[in-house]
């Protein structure tokens, strides 16, 4: 081919071609991704919203709504017996408040159809003959039915009927039996401590869910955000790094982790009386190291996801799931199956909520938590290596 | 830079390259093995329709898209070797989406890349205004680019990719979007580059925008089918183009133009105006003529760069059906 007819212009000296090689800073470039990351954070302020808005919302939810402790439960109250004796047994029984009567039914069959249509939670049923028991100085027989399918307002519903049964019996002067026929769906576990407040109990655990959250939703659209936008073309012919791209992306997501996790911890101590009774270094190194983790965790999936749509559901499937249900927020790890029990080694949330739990109510120090530390670092360090190494510099 | 000295005559050196995408049954040969030879100042464009390789080939220059066969040198350096960060110093890359950060404003983008790239000081300040004054982006510094017309927001692409004022300028389908006055602004912006002495690899769909290069490369599935000034590249036409001016009988139109579609005598037709533009072998004129007699005559015309494209893209077909059927 030839080349004759092209035309040729010699460079002019307006552009001068003779250039110093440059020498860039990784620092500079760090903190030029985390300008812009930051200006993205500041004008759509949806993250925000996630990091700061959500813990106090979900803490207020699970501090005032989700109340393991109950009042007024509804009752449906057979009196088959129908004498004084009897209504003076069940006015004794309903007295205290905790438990309500919700209606009254001619026998035990209707129960059926109660618990159906959910009018009530549980039956009582006092059977025919009853006062002739009481004036025989017989034990009395009386009978709850409860309805088994939500199995914490059953737990509660018999210890209470049981105790009121027992009181107003007492008060009667009858001895007291109660013959308890639960239906078959019955599933009771004692998933809290009754000992302690469930705030107590919920407050640490939650603390882990939150940031979990938080942090792996706003750091899995960061990466995927470039792919979307195609932006990722314009970084990857300028000279930064991939391990510069995930660290500049850190540090805002980290900072706006940080402030979640004070808020969590004020709100904790100061509305629901969560007590600090150990060392608050250990508690703010097990929480950086946490937020660590779920950054990367956060990261990686963003990196590997391309898109902000799969993103999301990476998030919520490997984050948010096992962050909630195997780290012993709610669950105790020892009643899982084997399997689960497995799996639940390699969330980090358990790790924390071990430690968080330790050191807020048990008063405990590195001593005792050091495992957690551990793991808790080897968490982070694995998923910012991952990150980084399956962050390739190519479209594809 | 002793890379750079060997081959100093050649900007940009592709051999045999190419690109693959997917594996086994879904194999897709996005770029075949292209042999490229652009020197300095040159402004080469990659001409071809959607899918023909030109997006595939530019990013494989850019150091984004690792080639599967082939190398490709930027002003000697390989941008896939250790020489990258070279590479990367001397190309600039407009890519053909929106890929600045439209929620940040002109100078907050500007700022960002020259933050990349490493620039400050005296040298990043007046290459920034003279950027800006050339493409006329100054007043507009804090408006977002989200908010920027199609034009304006090309401009800044330009602008970014040339804040490390590269040798090397990659465009892909820049015009794409552009209303007509801002792209002859586009191109007087390349032409200006040029002048002094950039190279520049442009790709469009547009014919018009392929005679304002130096030299082309026609693409084609993957493929390059030919290779020179546009202005030679259309005189070597070997085929009649004819115009076919059409009687005044009822359906005139309809019927001389469902006539040449199914003519096998016809490579290639578009309608024109009033009238029908025809490009057919010299030998099959008369033949087409007598088909054509009392809806229209047929009369000789200049060839345009579209003509000898699509004439060149209907031969292609041709042969590849003429050949599966063997």
């Amino acid at each position: 081919m030839s080349e004759a007819s092209l035309p040729r212009t010699e460079p002019s000296a307006a552009l001068p071609r003779t250039k110093s090689r440059r020498r860039t800073s990784s620092l500079r470039r760090i903190f030029a991704i985390a300008r812009k990351e930051s200006l993205h954070v500041q004008r759509d302020p949806q993250a925000l919203y996630l990091a700061l808005g959500m813990p106090i919302m979900l803490l207020l939810l699970f501090g005032y709504g989700v109340s393991f402790d109950m009042d007024e439960l509804p009752v449906v109250l057979v009196d088959e017996d129908a004498t004084p004796e009897s209504r003076a047994l069940s006015d004794a029984v309903f007295a205290s408040g905790e438990l309500r009567i919700a209606g009254t039914a001619r026998s035990a069959d209707a129960a059926h159809q109660i618990f159906a249509d959910r009018d009530a939670n549980a039956v009582l049923v006092l059977p025919r003959g009853l006062s002739e028991s009481i004036a025989r100085g017989e034990p009395v027989e009386v009978q709850l039915l409860v309805d088994g399918v939500e199995a914490n307002s059953a737990a509660q519903l018999q210890g209470k009927a049981e105790a009121a049964v027992r009181a107003a019996s007492l008060s009667l002067g009858a001895t007291p039996a109660m013959a308890m026929s639960p239906p078959t769906e019955t599933r009771l576990s004692t998933w809290f401590n009754p000992e302690e407040r469930s705030q107590l109990f919920l407050v640490p655990g939650l603390a882990a869910y939150i940031l979990a959250i938080v942090a792996v939703l706003l750091t899995a659209l960061t990466v995927s955000r470039e792919w979307d936008r195609s932006s990722i073309q314009q970084l990857f012919v300028t000279p930064v790094r991939t391990w510069e791209i995930v660290m500049g992306k850190l540090l805002p997501y980290f900072t706006l982790g940080v402030i979640a996790e004070l808020i969590v911890f004020v709100t904790g101590a100061w509305v629901f009386d969560v007590p600090m009774r150990g060392d608050p270094i250990v508690l703010g190194l097990a929480s950086l190291l946490f937020l660590l983790g779920m950054l990367g965790q956060g990261m990686l999936i963003s990196i590997v996801a391309k898109n902000q749509m799969v993103a999301t559901q990476m998030a919520t499937m490997v984050s948010m799931l096992p962050s909630m249900l195997l780290s012993g927020f709610m669950f105790p790890i020892e009643n899982m199956p084997l399997p689960l029990q497995v799996i639940s080694n390699v969330v980090p949330a358990r790790y924390f909520i071990h430690t968080l739990r330790g050191v807020l109510l048990r008063g405990n120090g590195f001593a005792e938590v050091w495992f957690d530390l551990l793991m808790l670092g080897g968490f982070a360090f694995v998923m910012f290596t991952i990150a980084t190494r399956r962050f390739k510099r190519e479209l594809a | 830079m002793t890379a750079s000295t060997t081959s100093r005559a050649l900007s940009i050196e592709t051999s045999a390259i190419g690109r693959d995408f997917g594996s086994g049954k879904t194999l897709n040969r996005a770029v075949g093995a292209l042999s490229l030879e652009i020197p300095h100042g040159e402004l080469f464009g990659l001409i071809g329709p959607d899918g023909a390789g030109k997006t595939t080939l530019l990013r494989m220059m850019a150091g984004l898209l690792p080639p599967t066969r082939g190398t490709v040198r930027v002003e000697g350096f390989d941008p896939f070797g250790k020489e990258a960060d070279h590479a990367r110093d001397v190309v600039g890359l407009v890519p053909q989406e929106h890929s600045l950060y439209g929620d940040l404003t002109v100078g907050e983008n500007l700022d960002f890349f020259a933050d990349l790239y490493g620039l400050d000081g005296e040298e990043l300040r007046t290459r920034r205004e003279r950027l800006m004054s050339i493409t006329r982006l100054g007043t507009f510094l804090d408006r977002r680019a989200a908010q920027l017309s199609g034009g304006m927001y090309k401009k800044l692409a330009v602008a970014c990719a040339l804040l490390h004022q590269p040798d090397v300028l990659l465009l892909d389908e820049p015009t794409n979007g552009v209303d007509p006055p801002s792209r002859r602004e586009l191109w007087e912006l390349l032409y200006e580059f040029v002048d002094q002495g950039m190279t520049i690899v442009v790709t469009t769909p547009y014919m018009d925008e392929a005679t304002r290069c130096h030299r082309v490369a026609l693409m084609d599935r993957g493929e390059i089918i030919a290779m020179d000034a546009p202005e030679r590249l259309v005189a070597s036409l070997d085929a009649a183009v004819l115009e076919v001016s059409l009687a005044s009988v009822p359906n005139a139109r309809e019927r001389a133009t469902a006539l040449v579609e199914s003519s096998e005598l016809v490579i290639a037709s578009a309608p024109l105006g009033a009238s029908l533009r025809v490009v057919v072998e010299s030998r099959n004129e008369a033949a087409l003529a007598k088909a054509l007699e009392g809806l229209g005559t047929l009369s000789r015309t200049a060839p345009s760069f579209e003509d000898l494209f699509l004439t060149a893209i209907a031969r292609r077909e041709k042969t590849a059906a003429t050949k599966e059927a063997a």
